[in-house]
């Protein structure tokens, strides 16, 4: 197929790769430890965002405080990038890493 | 400071007058905050507006580029929506009526943001002043700095309000 003007087509096998990494579950969302967040609203944040029962959120909360940060989710990339935005506007300081194969 | 449910998802916020000027000022502050330009910023705050999508290597080095890129843009638009909230709460107290107590009825997707943003407040003023875990732990009367002091003591009526419109949220078995 030829490429119009301004236009490129990329290698399938690139496009394919992209949407396994997308929608492959190989992402860890991790809360890190902050001296200014409270307890009970890093459980609240927990239990708005990721929907977590009071118990678990709980659990999470206190691995952050004590261990410095918690892994919170296992997800797609689109996903965990989601919950990234969403915990960072509450000021939570959250990232996203891509588990080793 | 109150805080009560009257409908399921509906929540009435209500402040006396020193609360009231003390949520205006912090309003004011954060509109103010919201419009500066990042890049004129504190390396600590603009790291915070701009945002650190991962810590790791893993990824492929444009994967994450995309995933930065975008995180940085949300967290414009953020600023921007909020900036937006924060003139309506101005605009809400300009025409209420009964300024004492200051009553506002909110929803609970309302009440988080208004939460997030005494949270921005919070975490603005320990970035700007480098303060820490220990320093929010210490005696007020200890810390010599007049600025520092009123800095923590701002962070903690914030967190005031904050739990006040939680309520208890810990697990304790």
């Amino acid at each position: 197929m030829a490429e119009g003007p301004g236009t490129r087509t990329l290698p399938e096998i690139d496009v394919e790769e992209k949407l396994k990494s997308a929608f492959a579950r190989g992402w860890s969302v991790i809360v890190w430890n902050d001296p200014v967040n409270l307890m009970d609203y890093v459980v609240y944040v927990f239990k708005t965002v990721l929907k977590m029962n009071e118990k678990d959120a709980s659990r999470h909360m206190w691995e952050v405080h004590q261990k410095g940060k918690s892994l919170v989710a296992r997800e797609t990339r689109e996903k965990s990038e989601l919950i990234v935005h969403r915990l960072r506007g509450f000021g939570l300081n959250a990232t996203m890493e891509q588990e080793k194969a | 400071m109150t805080c009560e449910q009257f409908e399921p998802g509906q929540w009435r916020l209500s402040f006396n007058e020193p609360e009231t000027e003390f949520v205006l000022n912090t309003l004011a502050r954060l509109g103010r905050h919201y419009q500066d330009d990042i890049l004129r910023m504190p390396p600590t705050l603009r790291a915070y507006w701009q945002g650190t999508i991962t810590r790791g290597e893993t990824a492929a080095k444009e994967e994450i580029r995309e995933l930065q890129d975008d995180l940085t843009a949300a967290r414009a638009e953020l600023r921007a929506d909020r900036l937006a909230l924060v003139e309506n709460w101005m605009r809400d107290y300009e025409l209420s009526e009964n300024r004492n107590p200051w009553r506002v009825d909110v929803t609970t997707a309302e009440r988080d943001e208004f939460l997030a943003m005494l949270n921005d407040r919070r975490i603005m003023l320990a970035l700007e002043m480098g303060i820490t875990e220990d320093d929010m732990e210490a005696d007020l009367g200890q810390i010599a700095n007049e600025a520092r002091r009123g800095g923590i003591l701002e962070i903690d009526v914030l967190g005031h309000f904050i739990l006040v419109m939680l309520g208890p949220q810990i697990y304790r078995p």
